[in-house]
């Protein structure tokens, strides 16, 4: 395999990716919101969440809450508990439905789109190898995922930060769980989403199809997000681990399978 | 060595052989017509040997490489256009060719950049290579298509339908570029077309499919005299009459004889024209014909097209 032959599919498909306001809008809005406007929300207008300041909702969350990070919460103000358990805590999972997002929405575009323009065929007909193809468009579809999801992560510390300071009188992030999270954690999730979007795209024949299959993969993290809410499960820097551990596996698994269904007879007998 | 030979081939999607025991063979610098109507196995067989899908059976050779043991080296040396023209809309047209040269291996950028402006210029699009191939017209987006599939200067070129949805300038333009590729540059290519002008105007030898199966195949010429028979003696008069057709039906080596047009014409299925023609005239003349017009008429290959592929399909 020659890289520079994967990185010439990756600048076509970037080229293509940057003019289509399908994919643009939502992986520059999604993290926009996440990022920027629900943190300014949250300190703007504290007490926005559940109507008032009271920690009442959030019992569960702090009981199960390691030692060292009850131990963060002694001494603090009721609406100072309440800001830091979203910001830090609550937030979290936001950060694996970016790169999830990002990545699919890319990769549909990328493996089902050129199906749906019915280019495939004159891409498949070239020289370039199964394996350059599949880099190329693997590559083309994490690298902006995870810009994206970096660029959130540094508005996010930026607006926490920004806005927190008057609350906390000190900088809360980043800190060791979001760095575990967004550098070790986003990364495999994302590949994984690549992964699952591959398998997909060789099964149907459009962009919207592939994408509406794709959207179905952020339920497993909003899950994680409710057994959050719910005290379950708390994304400190044991369980990261353990999630990127159980997602490196879970990478593994689905490009066997991807790899698998990148055939380009394959490919070519769901073309339209 | 042939440029392309086929030795059996056949393609299996399921129970059903789109492409049914193959053989055939063009020699380098031809132009071969693969005609057949549609669903004949035409398309199944320039993918076959562009390595985009694997043959069931059968063995075939590209530029002296095997299909199935060599697939890059083949896919290095054919160009291919295929039903659509594969281009990226929103990339412009000069992205579109760079993409695919590079893609091909021509490495070399000044090398790749004087390429691109001779097809470009070619087919007249060089003046708009900075606007994207989705304002294109379907005329200029089939040029460029065609422009994307030679720009490596392939030694083989498989071409599917290339005039098709074409105005008759652009039509011609891609017919004096084939036959220019042909036989200055030596290409070879395999022409599947509906476009029986086009066959016969450009292929030396043609091959008719249907149904995934060979019906027969030979040079133009030999396939229209195989099928529809030797050329026709068409006589213009001024009038025909039933005293100048009766004795044209009289006249030596006359099979039938059919009054055409306005009845100022007729066609005479005649043996032997070279010499028959001289004495059927004369006993046109002879009974009062005021002859305006002689000339053989070979029969179409359209006509032989049409005649064998209704004889399959019954």
């Amino acid at each position: 395999m020659r890289l520079e032959r994967a990185l010439l599919v990756f600048g076509k498909d970037w080229r293509e990716v940057r003019r289509n306001w399908e994919v643009i809008l939502p992986i520059t809005l999604v993290p926009l919101i996440f990022s920027v406007i629900l943190p300014a929300i949250f300190f703007i207008l504290p007490g926005s969440v559940g109507g008032s300041t009271s920690i009442g909702g959030f019992e569960a969350l702090i009981r199960n809450m390691p030692g060292s990070v009850q131990a963060e919460l002694a001494g603090m103000s009721s609406l100072q508990v309440m800001t830091y358990i979203l910001v830090l805590y609550f937030f979290a999972p936001f950060f694996l439905i970016i790169p999830v997002m990002a990545s699919s929405v890319i990769a549909s575009d990328s493996f089902a789109g050129e199906k749906e323009r019915k280019t495939i065929e004159g891409l498949l007909a070239t020289p370039l190898t199964d394996g350059e193809l599949l880099l190329g468009k693997i590559l083309v579809s994490f690298v902006p995922s995870m810009i994206v999801t970096f660029l959130s992560f540094t508005a996010y510390c930026a607006s926490v930060d920004f806005f927190g300071y008057g609350l906390f009188g000190r900088l809360l992030l980043p800190n060791l769980s979001w760095l575990m999270l967004v550098l070790g954690l986003a990364p495999v999730v994302s590949l994984a989403a690549i992964g699952l979007t591959v398998i997909v795209s060789a099964r149907v024949r459009g962009f919207r199809e592939a994408q509406q299959i794709s959207v179905l993969l952020i339920l497993p993290i909003l899950g994680l997000l409710f057994a959050q809410a719910a005290g379950v499960l708390i994304f400190g820097p044991t369980m990261i681990l353990i999630l990127t551990g159980l997602f490196v596996v879970v990478d593994i698994v689905v490009f066997r399978i991807g790899l698998g269904l990148f055939q380009r007879e394959e490919i070519l007998s769901q073309t339209r | 060595m042939p440029a392309i030979e086929t030795v059996g081939l056949v393609k299996r999607f399921g129970s059903l052989a789109a492409v049914d025991g193959l053989s055939f063979e063009v020699e380098a610098g031809e132009i071969f017509g693969l005609l057949g109507p549609n669903g004949s196995g035409k398309t199944t067989t320039i993918r076959m040997l562009s390595c985009l899908i694997a043959p069931t059976e059968g063995q075939a050779s590209v530029g002296g490489h095997d299909i199935r043991r060599d697939p890059l080296r083949v896919r290095e040396i054919v160009g291919v256009l295929t039903e659509n023209p594969s281009l990226y809309e929103r990339l412009t047209a000069y992205e579109n060719m760079e993409f695919f040269a590079r893609a091909y291996g021509v490495a070399d950028e000044a090398a790749r950049a004087a390429r691109i402006r001779e097809v470009l210029e070619f087919f007249e699009l060089w003046e708009r290579r900075g606007e994207r191939v989705g304002t294109y017209s379907k005329g200029m987006k089939q040029k460029l298509a065609i422009a994307r599939a030679i720009v490596h200067s392939p030694e083989v070129l498989f071409l599917d339908e290339p005039t098709a949805g074409l105005d008759p300038k652009a039509s011609k333009d891609i017919r004096d570029m084939m036959e220019r590729l042909s036989r200055q540059e030596k290409h070879t290519i395999l022409l599947c077309t509906h476009n029986l002008e086009d066959a016969e105007r450009l292929c030396s030898h043609v091959m008719i499919i249907n149904k995934g199966k060979s019906i027969v195949a030979g040079t133009t010429d030999e396939l229209r005299r195989k099928i529809a028979g030797p050329p026709k003696l068409e006589v213009g008069l001024i009038k025909v009459t039933e005293q100048i057709v009766r004795a044209a039906e009289a006249s030596e080596n006359v099979r039938a004889v059919e009054v055409n047009g306005a009845n100022t014409k007729l066609m005479i299925d005649v043996d032997d024209p070279d010499s028959s023609t001289p004495y059927v005239v004369k006993r046109i003349v002879d009974a009062g014909g005021l002859v305006r017009s002689v000339q053989l008429v070979e029969p179409s290959l359209e006509e032989a097209y049409l005649k064998l592929v209704k004889e399959a399909a019954a």
